[in-house]
């Protein structure tokens, strides 16, 4: 299948698969770059590929300082993230149970390249669910305290998700996302969490542990395809494609060994898709035949369909100009991502009480503070 | 070229095209707006600011029109900066109020490879003159007066550092005048530029003042600083003037600053280096000639 990208994106995958290319950019190409990389949450990435490429000296200054920024934000918040978890783990000190840390943290602690240039707000952890209940009240008396919410969220997040409401400690702004398992409560795919914590593998740090390389790998693709709503997600994808890139180098086996585990844990068709773009769009090495053990894998006109709207969403719109068509692919895949979480009996509702929410929303004037 | 170099046709088919880009201060905004009168404030007010049409912009921004949801006859104005709305919409009287604050909003957020303290700053004879202070101590109106008063504007808002190099940077821009303020100002300099007076904003009624023509020409030219002063504006009080600790200065600049901690290390350094390489008082005043007076013997002793 051929990738079919309008203008803008395709200058900005360039970018991030060829950085060389970046020489022959235009003054107001950079400009479109740093726009559409901020959107996607791309500039710390796109300031370690120039760094690294040598290219530092051929971009503009005005440019220069807007990756230099970004850089810095970046850093800052993974700053933050490192210490949240350390204040967690203090806090947890004397209870004994297994933390497993996801997304942004885990790969830097797993030192996945270029995990120094990824955007990370939120410190996302993973806990039995039978220690979920102790580990919440000990935060709590040690002063996390959970964000305001309506009934109606509250309820959301302790009857149907796979995770309890985001927790922010009073003398700080990290928000701590604790999951029990991967995928919502409410969705058709069940996972099941022993398997991950039993593979699970210890850090430096013995009190925070990492999925097996594997499961790393189909948690992104997961997290993706399944509770992400994939507009502008692009980030997500170039996650998957470095994990890809770094476990494949490491170990021979590490193909055979993804393929079986999306089989076990009954994900192969979100794997499948997450193989399918990654190497569609940022030219993974994924093996030729490789695909074809994960079972099952989505038929010849879901893959269509999918394949039709999905970099569409992925991308970001172009800021001055952006299409129907994106928007209709967007809103599709956010109709997907939603019935793939949640039967139609709960979903009604959901999207009823949530329509109503922003319409509230947009008419009270407005509750924000500019300075 | 200079945006009064143009006729407001031109100006206006920017807006409404391509983008007017102009130059502010180290920054290249490029704005949008279909929504006529703001365009002739804007024409008004930006008069002497430098055009940047073939130049990469930073910040690109819009004002558009929409029906409020409450009342379908009426116009709300919106925000968007890259096409993503950060608050909510406004009365589209409040429009050119909306823009100046949202594009403070987009430096403050976004500008990391400079330090940026919450702070006025002028200069005279080469001297940068720092007057950090929380939101309703006075700084916008203390920098009106200053800045048509011989000394020159770098910011009514943004102390802007250069931390390697220690030098401020100018960016002059529109000064929002608040409440009481306006008539305080209309009575002590009557021959300045003012916009309109937006009455119920979220900070009371504003006026838009705006810069000289000299501290715009000038916004490439940074300075050094020499005195740091924190002002504090009480109503009917003797004007005072006193020396702080280093220590003292430290924190309260440190504290008050919108990107001190994202810099960690180079933040730290650069504000160290620039308490000890200042003079730091605390200011309470009321009355501008005090003010006015006190600058001049400080700079005199010097």
């Amino acid at each position: 299948m051929k990738l079919d990208l309008s203008q803008h994106s395709l200058m900005l995958v360039q970018g991030l698969i060829n950085p060389d290319s970046l020489t022959h950019y235009s003054e107001s190409d950079w400009e479109l770059l740093i726009r559409l990389a901020r959107r996607v949450k791309l500039l710390g990435r796109l300031t370690l590929l120039v760094k690294e490429h040598g290219l530092w000296n051929q971009v503009p200054p005005r440019i220069a300082s807007q990756l230099t920024s970004g850089l810095v934000q970046v850093e800052k918040l993974q700053q933050l993230n490192r210490w949240e978890l350390n204040r967690i783990l203090w806090a947890l000190d004397e209870f004994n149970t297994s933390i497993i840390a996801l997304k942004g943290i885990a790969y830097g602690l797993a030192e996945i390249p270029y995990a120094t240039g990824r955007l990370s707000v939120d410190l996302d952890l993973l806990v039995p669910k039978a220690d979920l209940a102790d580990i919440e009240s000990l935060l709590t008396v040690k002063g996390w305290r959970h964000r305001t919410l309506s009934a109606y969220d509250e309820r959301y997040y302790r009857v149907w998700s796979h995770e309890i409401p985001p927790l922010v400690h009073v003398e700080r702004e990290t928000e701590v996302d604790i999951h029990h398992t991967l995928a919502p409560l409410t969705s058709r795919l069940k996972i099941d969490t022993r398997l991950l914590f039993e593979a699970a593998i210890p850090t430096k740090d013995k009190t925070i542990k990492l999925l097996s390389p594997v499961d790393m790998v189909i948690h992104c693709a997961v997290n993706l395809f399944q509770n992400n709503e994939i507009a502008n997600d692009l980030r997500d994808l170039l996650d998957l494609h470095d994990l890809l890139v770094f476990f494949s180098v490491q170990d021979a086996d590490f193909w055979l060994r993804l393929t079986d585990r999306a089989n076990q844990l009954r994900l192969a068709q979100i794997m499948f898709y997450g193989l399918h773009f990654s190497q569609l769009i940022f030219k993974t090495p994924v093996p030729g035949k490789i695909c074809n053990r994960l079972r099952p894998r989505p038929g010849k006109l879901k893959l269509w369909i999918m394949h039709r709207l999905i970099p569409l969403a992925l991308f970001p719109q172009h800021p001055d100009k952006p299409t129907l068509s994106a928007s209709m692919a967007r809103f599709v895949l956010y109709l997907r991502s939603h019935l793939i979480r949640m039967p139609l009996y709960i979903l009604l509702p959901h999207l009823i009480y949530k329509t109503m929410r922003m319409i509230r929303l947009k008419s009270g004037n407005n509750h924000s503070h500019p300075r | 070229m200079v945006v009064n170099q143009i006729p407001f046709r031109e100006f206006h088919l920017l807006l409404l095209n391509q983008g007017l880009r102009v130059a502010i201060g180290p920054f290249n905004v490029c704005i949008h707006t279909a929504y006529k009168p703001l365009a002739e404030q804007l024409y008004k007010l930006y008069c002497h600011y430098r055009m940047a049409q073939d130049e990469i912009a930073e910040f690109h921004v819009r004002i558009v029109t929409e029906r409020s949801f409450k009342n379908p006859f009426k116009k709300n104005v919106r925000f968007l900066l890259d096409g993503q709305s950060p608050f909510g919409s406004f009365p589209q009287e409040q429009a050119l109020a909306v823009l100046e604050w949202g594009i403070n909003l987009a430096i403050a957020v976004r500008v990391n490879h400079l330090l940026l303290l919450h702070s006025a700053v002028v200069e005279k004879n080469g001297h940068a003159i720092l007057f950090p202070a929380w939101p309703g101590s006075g700084k916008t109106t203390l920098c009106t007066v200053l800045s048509n008063r011989g000394f020159r504007l770098f910011s009514d808002e943004f102390g802007l550092m250069d931390p390697r190099q220690r030098l401020f940077l100018p960016i002059p821009r529109l000064m929002p005048l608040k409440n009481e303020s306006i008539a305080v100002i209309r009575r002590y300099l009557p021959e300045i530029v003012m916009g309109q007076s937006i009455p119920n904003t979220q900070k009371g009624t504003v006026a838009h003042v705006c810069p000289p023509e000299q501290s715009i020409l000038l916004s490439k030219q940074a300075a050094k600083a020499r005195w740091i002063i924190f002002p504090k504006w009480i109503a009917g009080s003797q004007s005072k003037i006193e020396a702080i600790s280093d220590s003292e200065a430290f924190m309260l600049l440190a504290s008050n600053a919108f990107n001190y901690e994202a810099l960690g290390a180079t933040g730290f350094l650069a504000v160290a280096d620039l308490i000890h390489s200042c003079d730091c008082y605390k200011l309470v005043y009321s009355d501008f000639d005090d003010v006015m007076d006190m600058l001049h013997k400080l700079m005199n002793e010097t």
